[in-house]
């Protein structure tokens, strides 16, 4: 294979899946292109990606927010309310001494969702602004690193779970931060699914920046 | 020009941009990140973790789960336990979801990764049509759900603590949260790269 430089290995690129190596090629906006081996997505080509990008961040952040300060669930149990929040099931466990599992889901249901979002928020904006060169290369890096270690998704399977398992023992009732958590999943789930990591790269590569025309 | 043997090019873990294979000391060209691949520890760090990961499962099945504490009396559950019970309450939805998140996917991770380390090794199932790095994102995929159990317990620990009855943590509930960490540490730690299988035709 003879490629014109270095540089032009940014037309390749190599299916997370199965690991096939394929020939970028242009795509029609909003189009995917999948590969040909196994079928797994290898981008998506689609301009509004920075708007749509910036918009679901700042919105999921609200959601996130939401979800935290409001009761996930209340239920009543021999005369009892009883509610729980997520801070609050994470300090449970901290006051019991499980400061490993609380330390553990303290990051994987609050520090890295939440931090996943303000970096998105912060990526997309100074992208839209064509500024920080470095500062979206940092933020990438790190977004590759938390991404995996986000578990809310998982978190509000097990809050069902749980309610399940508290159904005739107990009377349940639904708190505004439990649709809020539903909402904010959908958001995160869409982004993960649409916006690769990879393609904002290519498309910070293609970003005239303000700094360097000055 | 400049002439590429397609079977030397390999993806930068962290950003996902084709970069050349330049031997031991490999850093991507579009993020700087380092791309371990032939060093001479290439699978010791993964081994070690998941070492770590099945010793943890040992307490984790062990000791119980959850402790229910009724009027005073105490009882504790395994994870093995809980499933059962469940299953005998007539809760087949949740004892499934349970026995898959808790037991059936920590025990296939361990197989996967198991089989993968060795593989890359050994010449184990070379001819033989494995798809490897179909594993290796089934891995991907599947090993957080593992933590529903860890959740399930802090909610109900959180949600019923009264003076008559209460819901707590048990010691399980550590070992397994620490099994489930250096799992995923184990497969994130695993290099891909070093599936010489079905590369790049
Ligand atoms: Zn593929
Ligand atoms: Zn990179």
């Amino acid at each position: 294979m003879k490629l014109e430089n270095e540089a032009a290995l940014d037309n390749l690129i190599i299916c997370h899946q199965c690991y096939t190596l394929h020939q970028e090629v242009p795509i029609k906006d909003g189009s995917k292109a999948c590969c040909s081996e196994c079928g797994g997505i290898l981008y998506w080509y689609d301009t509004t990606l920075i708007d749509k990008g910036l918009a679901l961040s700042i919105t999921g952040f609200i959601f996130f927010a939401m979800a935290n300060f409001f009761p996930l669930v209340q239920i009543e149990i021999l005369g009892h309310e009883q509610f729980i929040t997520i801070p609050k099931t994470i300090f449970s466990l901290l006051d019991n001494g499980f400061y490993i599992v609380g330390l553990l889901c303290m990051f994987l249901i609050f520090i890295f969702p939440l931090m996943i979002f303000m970096i998105n928020m912060i990526l997309f904006a100074l992208l839209k602004l064509k500024r920080g060169e470095q500062w979206t290369k940092d933020l990438l890096i790190l977004l590759a690193h938390i991404t995996p270690w986000s578990m809310p998704d998982i978190f509000l399977i097990s809050i069902l779970v749980a309610l399940v398992k508290l159904i005739g023992y107990a009377q349940i009732h639904i708190g505004i931060a439990f649709y809020s958590l539903i909402v904010f999943v959908l958001i995160d789930l869409y982004i993960v699914k649409r916006v690769h990591i990879s393609e904002i790269w290519m498309l910070r590569k293609r970003i005239v920046w303000e700094e360097s025309k000055a | 020009m400049i002439e590429i043997d397609e079977k030397k090019l390999i993806p930068c873990p962290i950003c996902s941009a084709v970069n050349i294979d330049k031997g031991k000391k490999n850093t991507c060209r579009r993020c700087g990140s380092a791309i371990y691949h032939h060093t001479s520890f290439s699978t010791e760090k993964s081994w070690a973790f998941l070492i770590t990961a099945i010793i943890a499962y040992i307490p984790a099945n062990i000791y119980p789960m959850l402790i229910t504490n009724t009027f005073g009396a105490h009882d504790g559950s395994t994870i093995l336990g809980g499933v059962v019970l469940l299953w005998e309450h007539g809760s087949y939805p949740i004892a499934m979801v349970i026995f898959f998140a808790s037991i059936m996917i920590p025990v296939i991770k361990f197989l996967i990764l198991f089989y993968l380390l060795i593989s890359v090794k050994y010449p184990i199932g070379k001819d033989k049509k494995v798809d490897k790095h179909k594993l290796y994102y089934i891995t991907e995929v599947i090993g957080p759900w593992s933590m529903i159990d860890v959740f399930v317990v802090a909610i109900l620990a959180a949600l019923i603590h009264l003076s008559n009855i209460s819901i707590v943590a048990g010691t399980a509930a550590t070992a397994f949260a620490i099994s489930v960490f250096f799992t995923l540490l184990a497969a994130h730690a695993f290099d891909e790269t070093l599936i010489q299988e079905n590369r790049n035709l």
